[in-house]
């Protein structure tokens, strides 16, 4: 054998092996995560008040009237003036039969909203977690959810006037505390541990203000709505949140990958970043930032949903490694498996166990699977912290 | 300037291929003019109007007791503290004026603690050495993948490559970093304390990957040692530090003397002439006011 050949043959028998090692598992993590995500959307459409065969909603899924007619997918996907004005289509859209209307108009779009929401989590506290290089981070650490929480309060509680614009106001809230964090933790620059720190200052004042803020709430209603925001539900979400979050999500998303090796150079330590010719300080800020953007994309539509963007990142990180590619891509695939599931649960769970109509706010579900989670790594795990 | 990933069998043949252009300092040059270095939020500067010039293509050690300021020196050098006063300059050029990731490819450091992941392998983290070179969307080029062999192959770490970080001892670790930093492929190399807590073996290992990147790849070497012995044995040149201010400077022999050990260190010892650099036999330690005492003590 000459020296090239072997020299080709080591290289080639060396990316077999790292790829037998974390490729083969990213890509079963994937698959797996997909199967999920299919299942819970399955059972998503085939049950709920109106009652239907599950062959009836399956075959709605896959409904020509719909799949093949684009102003129907453009309508769902762009709004119905934005079709007529791609289309120039004027005339009323042809009609479905009820159960393929019940599926693509109420049940799909929960499961869409549900995935987005699910990767945008996840990713946002994969990167938080590489920012702050603490495991236990997640894309509320830097006052995300407290800021939103009581924009969500004071608009509900005392501009009731801006209801309707509620989603845009929750992620500007959550925007404009991250800002006052990283304002808060300015000293000659950050360090993790001082943006954690401001992160709970912030996260404390705020808490207490918006807990203050229900006191002031004058009827069950605005209590209920604001629980059901500061918690995370998907009840109710439609084609308008798919269309509300969608754009940011895939900006999000594709800055995300875009920046994954920044995320592995900066997982090293400032030191070493910055004598790699990183600048730390502008790379921490943007990724804080594109972090901020997907929360803050997820908590329109859903409100502050816990627990997703700090165990999916976690339980993807033990199965493929920590570098941040294959990270954040098992992220985009188990984040929507995670929340479909517990959707799933949110929706169709009491109606299980007590065989009530009601709904709970998927945040309660994600809580209920998240803690024991937890309890199960820190009983397995040694060292649970740093990364 | 060309490097050369095999060892050399000896010595003299690295000379030879140096004689090409016969000048024994082919190196790239580094010298720090009236420096002021000191952390924010300090009044009194650590280090306070120093110059000094790492000899190029040369192993230049930093040497002094703890808090004497090299480390602060080194940081300041790599531009990783900002520069109070005076200037760096890195091949006659200011490093302030370079962009950093041009400067993190002329210019590698290696600090004293460095955090590893633990699930990474190894061969991925000597990858991230090719950072500075590597543009926002790149992928790993041609250059880039033998760079990284060069690196791991110069730092004898070719059987760990496949390890993850945390199953190695803190030696194979510390030779895995240095890789790292040589994939970066820089003409200046900086390194603090390499070789504190590491056992007698990688100790050896370290200061032989030393040698090797000056007698192969004229490397610019500027090194913090906390060991007074072994950087007699394996620097070039020698900058000894005391409270700030560089006390003594040139090669090892006019360096490690019996007054320096005792006015820097606050040691007394021996040191003669050995086969490998200057011998010191540390005696016992001197104490400032309390010098008399001992005095009227010792007989």
């Amino acid at each position: 054998m000459t020296e090239e050949v072997s020299a080709v043959g080591r290289a080639q028998a060396r990316a077999q092996r790292l790829f037998d090692r974390f490729g083969r598992s990213l890509v079963t993590l994937c698959l797996g995560s997909l199967a999920v995500v299919v299942a819970g959307g399955l059972i998503q459409v085939s049950f709920g008040s109106y009652s239907m065969s599950v062959a009836e909603a399956w075959g709605a899924v896959v409904d020509t009237a719909v799949l093949l007619d684009e102003r129907w997918l453009l309508k769902f996907l762009l709004g119905e003036g934005l079709m007529r004005s791609i289309t120039g289509f004027g005339g009323e859209l042809p009609d479905l039969p009820t159960a393929t209307l019940i599926v693509w108009n109420i049940r799909l779009p929960r499961v869409f909203v549900a995935m987005l929401v699910g990767m945008n989590l996840a990713v946002s506290g994969a990167i938080f977690q590489a920012v702050t290089r603490n495991e236990l981070a997640s894309p509320f650490i830097l006052g995300v959810s407290s800021g939103a929480g009581l924009a969500i309060l004071l608009t509900l509680v005392v501009f009731p006037a801006l209801s309707a614009l509620l989603p845009v106001v929750a992620a500007l809230g959550g925007t404009a505390a991250f800002v006052l964090v990283y304002v808060i933790a300015w000293k000659n620059g950050t360090s993790p541990v001082r943006l954690v720190l401001a992160g709970v200052i912030v996260g404390t004042v705020f808490q207490s203000l918006q807990t203050g803020l229900f006191f002031f709430a004058e009827d069950i209603g605005v209590v209920q709505s604001a629980i059901a925001w500061t918690t995370g539900s998907l009840t109710g979400t439609d084609w308008e949140q798919v269309r509300m979050a969608l754009p940011w999500t895939i900006i999000a998303m594709s800055l995300a990958l875009g920046a994954a090796r920044q995320l592995d150079v900066l997982l090293l330590g400032e030191r070493t970043a910055s004598s790699l010719g990183m600048n730390v300080e502008t790379v921490r800020f943007a990724l804080s930032g594109v972090a901020v953007l997907a929360a803050a994309a997820s908590i329109a539509v859903a409100g502050i949903v816990g627990f997703v963007g700090l165990i999916v990142p976690h339980m993807v990180r033990n199965i493929v490694g920590s570098e941040y590619r294959r990270l954040l891509v098992g992220c985009l695939f188990a984040g929507p498996a995670l929340m479909v599931a517990a959707d799933v649960g949110a929706r169709l769970g009491m109606q299980v166990l007590v065989g009530s109509d009601g709904q709970v706010p998927v945040g309660i579900v994600t809580g209920l699977i998240g803690g024991p989670y937890f309890l199960y790594l820190m009983r397995k795990q040694e060292q649970l912290g740093e990364i | 300037m060309s490097k050369h990933a095999e060892p050399r069998p000896d010595a003299t043949d690295a000379q030879t291929d140096r004689s090409a252009d016969d000048t024994p300092t082919d190196g790239t040059t580094f010298a720090g003019e009236d420096l002021v270095v000191g952390y924010p939020g300090t009044d009194r500067p650590v280090i306070d109007g120093e110059s000094l010039a790492a000899a190029p293509g040369q192993v230049t050690a930093l040497v002094g007791p703890n808090g004497s300021g090299k480390s602060t020196l080194l940081k300041g050098l790599a531009d990783q503290l900002d520069v109070d006063r005076g200037s760096v300059l890195l091949d006659g050029r200011d490093v302030h004026d370079l962009d950093s990731k041009e400067l993190a490819r002329q210019l590698g450091l290696l600090s004293q603690e460095n955090v590893s992941p633990e699930s990474l392998t190894v061969e991925k983290l000597v990858e991230r050495g090719r950072y500075p070179h590597r543009g926002f969307f790149d992928g790993l080029s041609a250059e880039d993948h033998e760079a990284i062999d060069r690196a791991i192959d110069l730092a004898g770490v070719d059987h760990l490559r496949e390890r993850e970080l945390a199953s190695l001892s803190g030696g194979q670790k510390q030779l895995v970093w240095i890789a790292m930093v040589l994939a970066q492929d820089t003409d200046v190399l900086l390194l603090d304390e390499p070789t504190t807590f590491l056992d007698l073996h990688h100790q050896l290992e370290v200061m032989e990957i030393v040698e090797r990147l000056r007698d192969d790849g004229e490397m610019t070497v500027v090194v913090v040692l906390h060991d007074l012995q072994q950087a007699a044995r394996h620097a070039d040149y020698m900058l000894a530090l005391n409270d700030g201010t560089i006390h003594a400077r040139g090669r090892p022999a006019e360096v490690v003397t019996e007054d320096l050990l005792a006015e820097v260190f606050g040691v007394e010892a021996t040191v003669s002439p050995g086969e490998r650099g200057p011998r010191i036999t540390p005696v016992r330690p001197l104490h400032d006011d309390t010098d008399e005492q001992v005095d009227s003590y010792s007989d």
